[in-house]
């Protein structure tokens, strides 16, 4: 199986050659299922899988469900684990029938026969490769006949292997030959320098003369000189009287209609009887057919190629079925065929196409060696993550598929996700929707050591001074199936003395509240955390490099609810509790910030850290945080604007009885400056990104809760606060993405600005510490993969400096 | 100070017969404004002449000077009375260190302060001096942040080092005029008074601290330009004193300014309700871009939005 596999790219897999014995062996493949795994530390991990099957053309009559290759696909792409969507296409329903012309159906036609194909043509028409390159090695007879002679198919002996040099198509109607590029020559699976046997080449004869195509059809081969023959099939097309309308109607799940023998014997009374009460059912069938999804544009364009040509011809139906078929593939559809014509000899063109509804909606969860096993996780889990477009009684859509493929990732629960469509045996033209799932283990632990060896006395290490540190962490997944999960971790840097730096969090996260068949996605989350952050209030200006820092403490718990409007946009309200402590270097607790006298000395009654003036506050608030997110990938370069809200409501509650009201505004846009040709591969447009942020604070505001101006995230070519640290604060931003190859450039200007309020943070830490209050930067950088390099100008100062930095400014 | 001992203004005795006669008048006129007490706040640059000034309106040597270094570390209230009548100057020390504006000294200033009221502040530099830059101004914006613009009014300018020789081609009375209106721009400025607002026009008067300063027949000591500037002095800060303005009171409020994390508070529980409002607004927007969201066309099929156009 060739397949192409591009990181971040649909995957496309060519198909079958490597089914290279068929031709000879001859028989039905079994269907095979190949997902190639790839090493499991591979970031970007997939299989692809496909239902391959070439098929044969020494068909068993019986068979009336043959899948013939065609696509399969598709995995998404920024995921470390195997998703697989797979349709098996040629969902066989139609069946042909033998003789030809006559009847008043194309392919059920005449009834009779032997019911031969079970639509060979079909297959073959998708599996040429499957042929290629399997004769060399083969031996092959040589005619034994004089060369240049014209031989009848019934003249070659049928214990040889015959070696067919060349095969000629001859019109009859037109009197001359055809060449390759014609439709009906994709319908013979004989194929130059191939070897076969005079059974195999009448059957072929029969399959052809069955199919319906054709009134009359011949094969005939003319010996070479060097034993092989070369084949002429000479053929009468069948034509049926011309057609003004044009019909398309959805057969699945219709019983099809079977051929009925007609008694040879039957007065013309009787047999004028027998084709009314044929067409009569062939009306009611009509008439009991849902209207199928083909659009308006695309009935228009059948009907011009009907009214063009005149005549109907096996030709033009050859070409109908292949627009119909287009479509509906090029839709999506991927299990739609057109399985019939009906009504030909009439003014109207009945199509019938099985549309693949889909009957029946599987979900199996798989153990490690792909077993079918009960799963942990609860159905409605996964139910509620399918698009209604996959469910029972809707057509199936390869599009439904990966978005079903991609909503159960994003569940995070599964390590293998598979999307199959096959056909249902009980009800024909049905689909049934396999998801199989592998589930990932729910519990796991995971440890990380790291030892530190801090100098003793006179600087040796001594035994004493090797700390060992790290990080436990423990997660439980999946809790009673409902994806509800609890997650610890606890690091430090010294397992001896744990209480000097333990960092730790623990979050438990109810998704569903509202009940798994809700229609509102609501999650409960609560965590209790504790972190430590250097304060950027307590930051030096331009001319004031040495200001010493105070950490701020943080430790508490929190609840919320997140309520996920859209993919993206999200609301989320819930309570904080929480300890602040504001320490200096030395992990003393600090009532206030230092400051550095002109002397050099310092003294310690800068702005006070905390509320209180003790050094430790204590909290509750309420927070509120609301985003709406319209913004999606245009050749990877987001497009879109995104808005964000953030409140948090002091509620009077903790020390010194903080009220307060913070509350944080966010716009940015993200302008397409061209509009260009989406597609992967294609460049991106260039964007243009415009950023307000406005942050304030009414009532009490401790120092470590003002906003600070300055830093990657506020205002670029200034350290975190350089500019001031202020209660409200106004931020601008600019920036002109333009494409470069596989990445882009850009160029910025920002500024922030504390519009006159850093007096009224207590202590006026701003001015304190020498800053301006507001500043400017412009600047140009370029994006190397995750990091971006920039140069940017700071414009208080006027010099410039190169940063790099991780992640998106925006 | 309450607890402080008001000496007798003995070195009002120091001064030339003329210079005496015109104090005592001053303060004469004073009383019968019923004002029986005056202080003076000195403020400005180190090394301007605040201390030398203060020596010689007292006439004694009651702040340590130095040609070479600041003296004053922490701010002096020299009092004096004479005829029932105090005066009480408060020499600071110098507000700029190392080309920045000293908090701390305004910070000690300001505490030192507490409960009293200035009725005049002087602000010194000096007359020598050519230009005014940006440290200026902030010396001006740190003095009105902490006292409040109303100290203006009662505040007179005091160039030091009055005896020059102006440079080339300048008569003394333009360059003082220069100098003066050069400064009186950085105070508008650092001030933040408008124009308009200055039409009082804040005096500014001359000093010459130097024992070589030239005196004249009656032993005072005058300026270049012929006037004695001691009693001029006096009678300007009495001017100040008298031009209806209120002297500032320096109180806890003052010194502290409005505490910001009280203000507006009250607006609260008024801009949570419109926050709630516009939070719901913006739900209301995102129900609109999910009605608005563009369907692949197979999803609409699905649900018959397609009609069969497409």
């Amino acid at each position: 199986m060739a397949s192409i596999t591009l990181p971040g790219a649909i995957r496309i897999s060519l198909h079958p050659s490597t089914a290279a014995n068929s031709a000879s062996s001859r028989r039905p493949k079994t269907q095979t299922h190949l997902p190639s795994s790839f090493p499991k530390s591979n970031p970007i991990k997939s299989s692809l899988s496909s239902h391959n099957n070439p098929t044969s053309n020494n068909n068993i009559p019986s068979s009336s469900s043959n899948s013939a290759p065609i696509q399969s696909l598709l995995s998404h792409p920024i995921i470390s684990k195997t998703l697989i969507i797979s349709v098996p296409a040629g969902i066989l329903l139609f069946t042909l029938g033998g003789g030809s012309g006559g009847g008043n159906n194309f392919f059920n036609g005449g009834g009779g026969g032997g019911g031969g194909g079970d639509g060979s043509w079909w297959s073959r028409f998708f599996s040429p490769p499957a042929f290629a390159k399997d004769e060399e090695t083969e031996g092959w007879d040589p005619h034994g006949l004089p060369a240049n002679i014209v031989v009848q198919l019934n003249k070659l002996s049928g214990f040889k292997k015959y070696k067919v040099s060349d095969i000629l198509f001859f019109d009859q109607r037109r009197r001359s030959t055809v060449g390759t590029e014609d439709s009906f020559f994709e319908m013979v699976s004989l194929r130059p320098n191939g070897v076969y046997t005079k059974a195999q080449l009448q059957k072929e004869l029969e399959t052809l003369a069955t199919c319906g195509m054709f009134e009359r059809v011949d094969l005939e081969g003319k010996t070479n000189p060097d034993g092989s023959i070369k084949v002429t099939i000479s053929f009468l097309e069948s034509t049926w009287q011309s057609a003004e309308k044009f019909r398309c109607i959805n057969v699945g799940l219709m019983p099809q209609t079977k051929p009925v023998e007609m008694d040879p014997d039957m007065t013309d009374k009787e047999k004028l009887d027998f084709f009314i009460s044929q067409e009569k059912d062939y009306r009611r069938r009509i008439d009991r057919a849902r209207p199928c999804l083909l659009p308006t544009p695309i009935y228009r364009d059948v009907m011009k190629m009907l009214s063009d040509q005149g005549k109907v011809t096996a030709r033009s139906l050859q070409k109908i079925r292949d627009t119909v078929q287009k479509w509906y593939h090029d839709e999506g559809y991927a299990c739609a065929q057109v399985v019939n014509f009906g009504n030909l000899n009439t003014k109207e063109v009945v199509c019938e196409v099985v549309e693949g509804d889909i009957t029946q909606l599987l979900i199996q969860f798989q153990d490690k060696l792909g077993n079918v096993v009960e799963g942990n996780t609860q159905f409605p889990v996964v139910w509620r993550e399918l698009p209604k477009q996959l469910r029972v009684g809707h057509v199936f859509n390869i599009e439904a598929g990966k978005q079903a493929l991609r909503n159960i990732n994003s569940l995070g629960l599964f390590s293998n996700i598979e999307v199959n469509p096959r056909p249902d045996e009980k009800s024909e033209g049905g689909i049934i929707v396999e998801i199989k799932l592998k589930e990932l283990d729910q519990k796991s632990a995971e440890v990380s050591t790291e030892w530190s060896i801090v100098p003793g006395r006179q600087g040796h290490p001594t035994l004493a001074s090797i700390q060992p540190g790290g990080t436990v962490s423990f997660e439980h997944r999946n809790i009673k199936g409902l994806n509800r999960s609890f997650l610890g971790s606890v690091t430090t840097s010294n397992f001896f003395n744990p209480q000097d730096d333990l960092a730790f969090k623990f979050e438990y996260v109810h998704p569903y509240i509202d009940g798994v068949y809700s229609p509102k996605n609501r999650t409960f989350r609560t965590s209790c955390f504790n972190s430590r952050k250097l304060s950027p209030v307590f930051t030096g200006g331009p001319g004031l490099d040495e200001v010493p820092p105070i950490w701020v403490d943080r430790s508490g718990v929190k609840a919320n609810i997140t309520e996920n409007l859209t993919r993206q946009s999200k609301l989320t309200y819930g309570l904080v509790v929480e300890e602040i402590t504001t320490r200096d270097e030395s992990s003393h607790i600090a009532i206030a910030g230092q400051r550095v006298l002109p002397n050099g000395g310092i003294s310690a009654d800068g702005p006070p850290t905390t509320l209180s003036d003790t050094g430790i506050d204590r909290v509750a608030f309420l927070q509120a945080n609301i985003t709406r997110d319209n913004t999606k990938f245009v050749n990877g370069a987001i497009v879109g604007d995104r808005n964000v809200f953030q409140v948090d409501q002091g509620l009077g509650i903790g020390s010194k009885n903080p009220l307060f009201n913070r509350h944080q505004l966010t716009l940015t846009r993200f302008l397409q400056l061209k509009n260009v040709e989406e597609g992967a591969g294609k460049p991106p447009p260039p964007v243009l990104v415009l950023h307000g942020h406005y942050g304030g604070c009414v009532g009490d505001l401790p120092s470590y809760d003002a906003f600070t101006l300055g830093g990657p995230y506020s205002v670029r070519g200034y350290n975190m606060g350089e500019l001031g640290a202020a209660r409200s604060i106004l931020e601008l931003a600019a920036e002109l993405r333009i494409p470069i190859k596989n990445t882009h450039a850009y160029i910025f200007a920002e500024h922030g600005n504390d519009l006159g309020t850093s007096k009224d943070v207590k202590g006026n830490p701003t001015e304190v510490y020498r800053r301006m209050g507001q500043g400017s930067s412009y600047g140009a950088g370029v994006k190397l993969g995750l990091v971006r390099a920039e140069y940017a100008v700071d414009h208080n100062s006027g010099t410039g400096a190169i940063f790099f930095r991780f992640g998106e400014r925006f | 100070m309450a607890g402080q001992i008001v000496r007798e203004w003995s070195g009002i005795q120091q001064f030339p017969l003329a210079t005496q006669t015109k104090l005592l008048e001053y303060l004469g006129t004073l009383k019968q404004e019923n004002v029986d007490s005056l202080t003076i706040l000195v403020m400005g640059k180190g090394g301007v002449g605040k201390s030398s000034t203060v020596n010689s309106v007292i006439g004694e040597r009651v702040v340590a000077v130095s040609a070479f270094q600041s003296e004053a570390s922490r701010p002096v209230m020299i009092s004096r009375s004479r005829a029932g009548f105090t005066l009480n100057i408060v020499d600071t020390p110098g507000l700029v260190e190392g080309g920045y504006v000293n908090d701390r000294a305004i910070d000690m200033i300001k505490s030192f302060l507490l409960d009293k009221t200035i009725d005049v502040l002087l602000y010194v530099d000096r007359l020598d001096a050519y230009r005014v830059d940006t440290l200026d101004r902030q010396i001006i914006k740190a003095i009105t942040d902490s006292f409040g613009k109303e100290i203006w009014n009662r505040a007179a300018i005091v160039l030091t080092h009055a005896q020059l020789s102006p440079p080339d081609g300048l008569s003394y009375e333009d360059f003082f005029s220069k100098r003066s209106e050069a400064l009186l721009k950085v105070v508008r400025l650092g001030g933040r008074i408008k124009k308009q607002d200055l039409a009082f026009s804040m005096p500014v008067i001359l000093v010459e601290n130097s024992g070589r300063c030239n005196k004249n027949e009656s032993g005072e000591k005058v300026l270049p330009n012929g006037i004695s500037w001691i009693p001029k002095l006096v009678k300007t800060i009495i001017d100040v004193v008298s031009n209806g303005s209120n002297g500032i009171l320096v109180d806890k409020k003052l010194i502290e300014g409005p505490n910001p994390n009280e203000q507006h508070k009250w607006w609260i529980p008024l801009i949570a309700a419109a926050q709630y409002l516009l939070v719901q607004k913006i739900r209301g927007l995102i129900k609109d871009d999910i009605a608005k969201e563009s369907k692949a066309a197979w999803e609409l099929r699905d649900i018959g939005a397609a009609k069969r156009k497409f």
